[in-house]
């Protein structure tokens, strides 16, 4: 009897929540298929050099991490659910049902509804890896393969956490449903929600984000150490000083609102608070560039200090808007009878201020997650892009072997070796050599040996024959210069303006061996590696050989191409071999840094590494997106009952069919247009300032077009995505209001 | 009659196929004055809500033809009649039909903006109704604040604040204890003594009832009698239409 009982209510329920059982398959396909690929089982054929087991383990813990915000979503509906079935358990109970069993069948229900959600989307999930295997597959440049496969690891997987998830949120729901009171029940549809002015909501987050910005000014004085130094420019000491300085003015005012709260109204602080959020945004923001720009040192972890503070300040100016929405066209509608009294204005405002008033919470979320969703959306081909183009760069010789003096302070101390080892290594293993070039770096006066400092660091110079022998291993021509003249080469990262400002002031250096003119090619542009600089420098000059040869040599470097692709557990051997000999973090701590790099390490560990960040990120987005659109549709559903009435209301007070149909475009435009404003207006902020925060990077290793494109494609589907719901939403919404 | 208002002429309203034909009103005609209080009575399953749902068109007649003002309603076309609606007619729901998002007087004010009224006027004209109804006090509360009597207060208020050719009142104590009954009766009374208010009120209640002028009382879908006030007391005439109920079946046999 109960088991039949389930089964009606679950088919009707199905019906009811058709948005709630397509967004779990959605989420379970989606779950299986980005998980499919980290089976234990599944062996895409993607060649010798590649070793994919390195990627599993970190896919896996970012799928299950994201897929953990699903439970919100199940909670939130579950929620819902529970308060329009009120009525219907109180009936059950008022029949002499125990509470308790009406809870157990409710569970039964919601259970069954997510059991079918997860067969399909496993089901669904089969056909979706494919699309994953596919994008894998051109991540290590193999032709696409198919594999129909259920992995049994990853199904049990999926299986295990959605149930663990539907469980312990079914068992929530007993529990509140046993406690519930049954007269309170009965009358759950009469009750009124809250009202905004009553709820504690705001006025929590606003002490919260005092404390936040007291904290953010004590941060601000104790970077003191660092910045207060006169000789910085200004910009630097306006982001000091302002970072100081903005927060504690904005503390100062949450304190003097307090005293003084009876004279200004809660609304106005707010008001006043969101335009110095802003202002705090502003100053929180400039510290990564002004650092990045100066190349300042700063204590340990402050950078990720003032991005948190970013992130709290632009969430809070986020809960200020909603807020605000609400109150403000409250008080609006109040000051300008002529628009409230216009036609079916009234009824639409009171639509719009109670939904707002009862969902701002909501409401804020979701925008914070749309941000976040967008972000990364956008931010995931601009930063793979960024590491593949930067890995064309970096990966040009099959074995790399670097130094760095910034430890040394002795000149007998510095590199002369040859690293003999790689070619017994590579003699052993059977690596026939093609190209071998050791060479050395120069100081052009040796009294530069000694300059240490980050914006000062000195230019080093090669000679022109290991230049020429670089540029025969790369495929490009020698080049030459006349006597006395020398030439320049450039990173790919190296802006042009500094480029040409660089040559404008050393048309002539001085070297220990006499001064030098620059050559009419006065640059060289093509890559030839990223090793051959010194730190901080984008730029190494290229002497005459007689020259180099009398100069102080401070770095000695190695660069060797192979016949044939270093296999991937050989490469790994070899830098095991190496780093036991040359350290990269010498013990005594004042000792040459040696590096290498193979080109097989480096193309496996930026593939493994471009796909984890490209998968979680795309899934991320995808999951945070439907999270958020399904809320936001769900909202405007669930209560359809009660528009159903209010718009029944209308119709007899004599509103026709077509301004009823067009209230309820202009309510659901609003409904999913504010957040979704207020997110585009954030993400498009945040966007900017994350690509200009990398715009070296990215005119360097992708190019704008390309990015711009690919962001393109991305906001075309967000927004393709964005109407498909919209669309649901509204064709669903009008039927059940005028059937 | 004289300043005839309402004129129904053998309505009829069938529901089902031909088969199971199931006449929910059968050939009923009428007329109501201007300034009249009319209450419709009967037993459920009478017809008297499918005939107020005809007259307000909110349902359509079968046949016949309903005429108010001298306009046949069951002619009006589908796209015109909300806007006869908005015009012409005022209701009062047993369960008060407000919008728990619109404070009670924008409760009001909202018949009157979908009626076009200059912003300029409404608020002093919501302030004179509410006034009227005894319900300025409360203007500022939503309804879910107020008790059930000044909801239906507010509706009263609604209906009225057009100035219909007629209010219709579905059971409008229905959902009132019985002091709040007796004092909604009364402002009703009052809207339709003084301010000369056309009301048609479809009740079972002969409490009800008995605060109207001429009763109709239906049943099975037909006019079964007609009962006029006149001179009587309303203890006289409350008494008279516990008679009629009796005959027809049903009643009930105190008043206070």
């Amino acid at each position: 009897m109960y088991a039949k009982f389930v089964f009606r209510n679950a088919k009707r329920s199905a019906k009811d929540y058709l948005v709630y059982v397509v967004t779990m398959t959605i989420c379970v396909m989606l779950f299986y298929a980005f998980l499919s690929i980290t089976s234990k089982y599944y062996h895409p054929d993607i060649g010798t050099e590649y070793e994919f087991t390195l990627i599993s383990d970190e896919l896996k813990m970012a799928i299950c991490a994201v897929t953990l915000l699903l439970l919100f979503l199940i909670r939130y509906v579950n929620n819902y659910m529970l308060r329009r079935k009120q009525k219907e358990f109180a009936i059950q109970s008022v029949m002499g049902m125990e509470q308790k069993t009406v809870a157990w069948l409710f569970f039964a229900e919601t259970f069954l509804m997510g059991a079918v959600s997860i067969v399909v989307g496993i089901s669904l999930g089969v056909f979706c890896s494919q699309f994953i295997t596919g994008m894998l597959l051109s991540a290590y440049g193999q032709a696409y393969q198919l594999s129909w496969t259920l992995f049994p690891d990853t199904v049990i997987l999926t299986v295990c956490f959605f149930s663990c998830s539907l469980l312990v949120m079914g068992l929530c729901n007993v529990r509140t449903i046993r406690n519930i009171k049954i007269i309170d029940m009965l009358y759950a549809d009469r009750q009124n929600e809250p009202h905004i002015k009553k709820s504690r909501y705001m006025p929590v987050i606003s002490v919260l984000y005092a404390i936040f910005l007291l904290l953010a000014a004590v941060t601000g004085i104790s970077q003191m150490y660092y910045y207060s130094d006169p000789r910085f420019p200004i910009p630097v000491h306006i982001m000091f000083w302002g970072n100081i300085l903005v927060p504690a003015v904005s503390f100062l005012f949450s304190v003097v609102w307090c005293v003084m709260h009876k004279k200004w109204s809660f609304n106005r602080y707010v008001l006043v608070a969101a335009i110095l959020s802003l202002a705090n945004i502003g100053f929180a923001a400039s510290v990564p560039v002004i650092q990045k720009k100066y190349m300042l040192s700063s204590g340990e972890g402050t950078l990720n200090e003032y991005l948190m503070f970013l992130l709290v300040d632009v969430s809070f100016w986020i809960c200020c808007i909603i807020f605000l929405a609400s109150n403000l066209l409250s008080e609006w509608k109040e000051k300008s009878p002529a628009q409230k009294y216009r036609g079916t204005n009234l009824f639409f405002f009171g639509q719009i201020i109670s939904k707002l008033h009862t969902t701002s919470q909501t409401m804020t979320l979701i925008c914070l997650t749309l941000v976040l969703s967008v972000f990364l959306f956008v931010a995931a081909p601009a930063l793979t892009g960024w590491a593949s183009g930067y890995l064309a760069v970096r990966s040009l010789y099959d074995v790399q072997i670097s130094t760095s003096y910034n430890d040394v302070y002795a000149t007998e101390d510095l590199p002369k070796d040859n690293y003999a080892l790689v070619t017994s290594f590579l003699e052993e293993k059977n690596i026939a050599v093609a190209y071998d070039c050791t060479f050395n770096l120069y100081l052009p006066k040796q009294e530069d040996f000694h300059k240490r400092v980050k914006w000062d660091f000195p230019v080093v110079a090669i000679s022109l024959s290991d230049y020429n022998a670089l540029r025969e291993m790369l495929g490009y021509e020698p080049i030459s210069l006349n006597e006395g003249e020398f030439t320049t080469q450039w990173q790919t990262i190296a802006a042009e303006e500094d480029r040409n400002e660089f040559l404008r002031n050393h048309t002539v250096i001085s070297t220990d061996m006499g001064t030098l003119s620059l050559a009419e090619n006065a640059y060289h542009l093509e890559a030839i590696g990223e090793t051959v600089y010194n730190p901080y420098t984008d730029v190494i000059y290229v002497f005459p050989d007689d020259i180099c040869g009398n100069l102080l040599a401070v770095m000695r470097n190695r660069y060797v191409k192979t016949k044939t692709v270093i296999p991937y557990q050989e490469a790994v051997s070899l830098e095991n071999a190496f780093v036991q000999k040359y350290p990269e973090k010498p013990d005594n701590g004042n000792d040459v840094r040696y590096y290498i790099r193979t080109s097989t390490q480096q193309i496996n560990s930026t593939i493994a590494g471009n796909f984890v960040l490209q998968a979680t990120f795309v899934y991320s987005a995808v999951v945070l997106m439907v999270i958020c659109l399904t809320i936001l549709s769900l909202q405007q559903l669930l209560d359809a009952a009660h528009y159903k009435y209010r718009f029944g209301v209308l119709h007899e007070l004599g509103v026709d069919r077509q301004e009823a149909e067009r209230l309820i475009l202009k309510q659901l435009a609003v409904w999913f247009g504010l957040p979704i404003t207020v997110a585009a207006f954030v993400s498009i902020i945040v966007a900017a300032y994350f690509f200009e925060t990398i715009s070296a990077q990215i005119s360097a290793y992708i190019g704008v077009g390309a990015l711009l494109t690919q962001v393109g494609a991305m906001v075309c589907i967000l927004v393709l995505l964005l109407l498909c719901y919209f669309i649901s939403t509204w064709i669903l919404f009008q039927k059940s209001v005028t059937e | 009659m004289m300043n005839e208002i309402l004129r129904l002429e053998h309505i009829q309203k069938y529901y089902g196929n031909e088969g199971t034909l199931t006449k929910a009103i059968d050939d009923i005609s009428f007329s109501v004055a201007k300034g009249e209080f009319i209450g419709i009575m009967g037993a459920s399953g009478s017809g008297k809500t499918t005939l107020l749902n005809c007259i307000s068109t909110i349902d359509t007649a079968s046949a016949g033809h309903i005429y108010l003002d001298g306009t046949d309603v069951t002619e009006i076309k589908e796209k015109e009649l909300a806007r006869f609606r908005r015009i012409n007619l005022g209701f009062v729901f047993q369960d008060f039909h407000l919008l728990d998002t619109l404070t009670i007087s924008e409760n009001i004010a909202l018949a009157l903006t979908i009626n076009k009224v200059p912003a300029a006027e409404i608020d002093a004209r919501v302030e004179s109704i509410a006034k009227t109804l005894s319900i300025a006090d409360i203007l500022d509360k939503y309804p879910y604040q107020v008790s059930g009597g000044q909801k239906q207060r507010c509706a009263c208020a609604r209906a009225m604040i057009n100035n219909p050719k007629l209010i219709l009142a579905d059971e409008p104590t229905g959902a009132l204890d019985s002091h709040s009954s007796q004092m909604l009766l009364s402002t009703i009374q009052s809207l339709n003594e003084q301010l000369g208010a056309t009301i048609l009120m479809v009740t079972h209640d002969a409490f009800t009832a008995s605060y109207a002028n001429r009763i109709l009382f239906l049943k099975d879908g037909r006019i079964f009698t007609e009962l006029l006030k006149g001179d009587h007391a309303r203890r006289a005439f409350f008494d008279k239409i516990l008679n009629v109920l009796t005959m027809i079946g049903g009643g009930q046999t105190d008043v206070c």
